[in-house]
């Protein structure tokens, strides 16, 4: 459980930062919402108080926090956002302007990693949590069985990204791998999964989908066991069947979980690129390129610190109005218990 | 020339990188007073064995010679390495010497970042073009630019043709006459093929890097170019030549169904070679002892089959001297670089690696003579030595080089046809090689 509780943490930090709720009430804050999306009761934050003269020991306490953030965190963000600016890439002939801006959106490789992003977003994303959904679902109820299920379906979330791709090379070796000698004893001719510009892509979702189902699960586990007993078996003596009951009861009162899990499947859509780097290196053709592996490309492969910069401002705001408005959206529709 | 330096500086994504190698680099510069400390940068692109036999040749060095203390830093892949060394450079304390990708010389001296080796080849009483002799002529262009020896070879290989003696003698080849030229070769293919799926004629790894490294032997055999071998602004992609290689790998895949459809990475290669589902392959002779150890079935290899001629690029490491060492750790540099280069080191090295040893005066040794007469197969890899070609290198060399590779791949999916590959490739590159050529070939003048 230690590498859940490790992301649990890196995702507070990042959930606090999409959200826009700011310093001092910022940690607890965050904290609230993770409390909520796992359906426990919290009563609300008691306003905070504030007097002038206690300022002095909240800046000392807040200092090396803020060094640490301001050296790390904001600091390289100021400069991606300056580097962005700077065009030119030989000594003499650079100037401010907007002219990677220009150069990224003209760049072919760029849409192709933006569309491949936003197939892949979708690709992993609603399966993922259909599947989540469904699982948390069926193995709601704690015994024997469903903990031994429960503990398979979790295990891909404890093997590196990295190693599961390196496993996966394997699996879907043409001719072969293990995928491809099942399918031949089916009658299915050869398939070069990661080899054919049209099925690469499909291949590196589905392995994204097995790695993050369980997680997702677990989080959605933890929902439904905030669900409270007795409205559903009022529901049941309403006569409302199971559909019913999942579709009025059960999913509303999972809106803080999916508050919590949809931004954090958004992020991991551009943020977990292991396995391109791994399998493909974004091809065969760009077929499986991504926007994190084209700045990667970008930055590390041509030099170009200026369209790396762009891509990555660009990525990020992206990402932020999208956990913004997802975020937004199922806070609207969120009902929580008390 | 003037002077072109990127002032890029990988400042804002390298940040991290930059703090811990400067940090390194740092406690080891610090006491440069007696014996003299240097670092040698090295990438292990195979597997760990190399990194503690690179360690064992340097603890000997050290012992050979007291004034100095060289201590090798291992920096992961090639690619890793150049990165690592980019972040040393521009954090002010460069390694004293760095093993590099032979094809990223050329950007190192376009962007300013490293020294040539002239002014200390001189001071032992050598010209440059004297000193280069000792090196098979091959690997030249990718280490003096511009008359200027940037890079000194260290490790090299070659793309060799593997073939099973079993699969050939099941569809009535003689394995003892390898194809010879690519109209043969398609012959030999479509005997060995079996239509049922259950053996190809010809597999060849199509990812990046391979691909372009490939595709480049392909049109030189052709009696092309590819690119300008003494200049980085320029490629050939559009040429008869390259349109002439690209439709013959149409042809394997898409028209003669020779070769499986698209792109099989070298452990797919390897693997069907092994299970005896494949007849021939193309892999680099850095990969001799990996099929020695692996395949169970007798096996053979040749020349690469050639169209108009034979050539084989070279592919490798070289030695590099970055910018910004006192002249006292230069010349430490230098001491290492001779000791590491010279033909007993540079055997020794190469029977280990598998690579062949750049220092031509290696294989006069009796150890490397009895190596060869012990591994035909190291001996044919040699003789194919007089066919080398140069590597693939511009300004943007991973981008210019991917701008054909996904064209080629896209041509193993039967996605474009080849005389659109060729032009799409033309355009692409010369869009990524313009910044380049407007700060040289079209400058203006006055």
């Amino acid at each position: 459980m230690t590498e859940v509780g490790l992301s649990q943490t890196r995702h507070r930090i990042i959930i606090r930062a999409s959200s826009g709720l700011t310093t001092d009430r910022g940690v607890t804050d965050s904290m609230i919402i993770e409390q909520r999306a796992i359906g426990a009761d919290v009563a609300p934050l008691p306003a905070a108080r504030r007097r002038s003269h206690r300022w002095l020991p909240v800046a000392v306490l807040l200092a090396p926090s803020l060094l640490f953030l301001g050296l790390f965190t904001y600091g390289p963000v100021l400069r991606v956002i300056g580097g962005s600016l700077i065009v030119g890439r030989f000594a003499g002939d650079h100037a401010l302007g907007f002219g990677n801006y220009q150069r990224l959106f003209a760049d072919p490789h760029f849409a192709r990693a933006a569309l491949n992003n936003l197939i892949y977003a979708l690709g992993t994303i609603v399966p993922s949590l259909v599947l989540a959904l469904a699982l948390a679902l069926a193995l709601r109820e704690t015994n024997r069985f469903t903990a031994v299920l429960r503990t398979l379906v979790v295990m891909p979330l404890l093997i590196p990204l990295v190693a599961a791709a390196a496993l996966f090379t394997f699996i879907f070796l043409p001719g072969d791998g293990l995928l491809d000698f099942y399918l031949h004893k089916l009658g299915v001719p050869m398939i070069n999964w990661l080899g054919d510009t049209d099925l690469a892509l499909g291949a590196v979702i589905a392995i994204t989908v097995w790695k993050n189902t369980g997680y997702y699960m677990l989080f959605f586990l933890a929902g439904l066991a905030g669900v409270p007993q007795d409205l559903v078996d009022a529901a049941t003596i309403d006569g409302a069947g199971a559909w019913r009951r999942l579709r009025s009861i059960v999913l509303p009162l999972l809106g803080p979980t999916f508050g919590f899990v949809v931004p954090i499947a958004l992020l991991n859509a551009i943020t977990q690129v292991d396995h391109v780097v791994t399998m493909t290196q974004g091809g065969p053709s760009d077929a499986t390129n991504l926007l994190l592996y084209y700045i990667y490309q970008q930055a590390a492969q041509n030099y170009d610190t200026g369209l790396a910069s762009a891509a990555t401002v660009i990525s990020v705001a992206a990402l932020l109005s999208l956990s913004l408005i997802s975020f937004r959206l199922i806070e609207r529709g969120v009902h929580y218990e008390s | 020339m003037t002077e072109i330096t990127r002032r890029t500086a990988l400042k804002t994504s390298l940040g991290g990188a930059l703090a811990v190698t400067a940090a390194a680099a740092m406690t080891k510069t610090a006491f440069a007073a007696d014996p003299v400390e240097i670092d040698l940068f090295f990438p292990v692109p195979v597997q760990g064995k190399l990194a503690d036999k690179m360690k064992e040749l340097i603890d000997r060095f050290n012992t050979q010679h007291a004034d100095i203390k060289a201590t090798a830093v291992y920096t992961g892949s090639y690619d890793d390495t150049s990165l690592k060394t980019r972040a040393a450079i521009k954090a002010g304390k460069p390694p004293a010497a760095v093993i590099m990708s032979a094809n990223f010389v050329r950007e190192y001296v376009i962007n300013g970042d490293v020294d040539p080796w002239d002014s200390l080849i001189e001071k032992d009483g050598k010209t440059a073009a004297v000193y280069f002799d000792n090196f098979w002529p091959a690997l030249k262009p990718n280490a003096v630019i511009d008359d200027k020896v940037y890079g000194i070879p260290y490790q090299n290989s070659t793309p060799l043709m593997y073939y099973s003696v079993d699969a050939f003698k099941d569809a009535g080849l003689d394995p003892d006459k390898p194809p010879e030229t690519w109209a043969d070769w398609l012959d030999a293919a479509k005997k060995l093929t079996k239509a049922d799926g259950s053996r190809w004629g010809i597999m060849f790894p199509g990812t990046y890097d391979y691909c372009g490294w490939l595709t480049s032997a392909f049109v030189m055999q052709n009696g092309g170019q590819y690119y300008n071998h003494d200049y980085g602004g320029e490629v050939y992609y559009n040429a008869p030549s390259s349109l002439g290689a690209l439709t013959l790998l149409d042809t394997l895949v898409n028209k003669a169904k020779v070769m499986p459809p698209g792109v099989s990475d070298a452990n797919a290669c390897t693997s069907a070679f092994f299970a005896g589902r494949l007849g021939t392959m193309l892999l680099s002779t850095g990969s001799l002892s990996f099929v020695r150890d692996n395949m169970k079935t007798p096996y053979k290899v040749a020349f690469l089959p050639k169209a108009v001629r034979n050539a084989a690029p070279i592919g490798g490491a070289s030695l590099i001297l970055p910018k910004g060492n006192t002249p006292e750790r230069q010349a430490a540099a230098w001491t290492l670089i001779n000791w590491l280069v010279s033909p007993e080191i540079a055997g020794e090295w190469s029977r280990f690696t598998g690579y062949f040893s750049p220092r031509k005066a290696a294989y006069d040794l009796p150890d490397m003579q009895k190596f060869m007469s012990d591994h035909p197969d190291a001996k044919i890899a040699l003789d194919q030595l007089k066919f080398a070609v140069p590597w693939f290198d511009t300004f943007n060399t991973v981008a210019v080089r991917k701008a054909m590779e996904d064209q080629v791949q896209a041509i193993f999916s039967a996605k474009v046809a080849p005389a659109d590959a060729v032009v799409a490739a033309q355009k692409a590159a010369d869009e990524l090689l313009r910044p380049y050529v407007e700060q040289t070939a079209l400058k203006a003048i006055g």
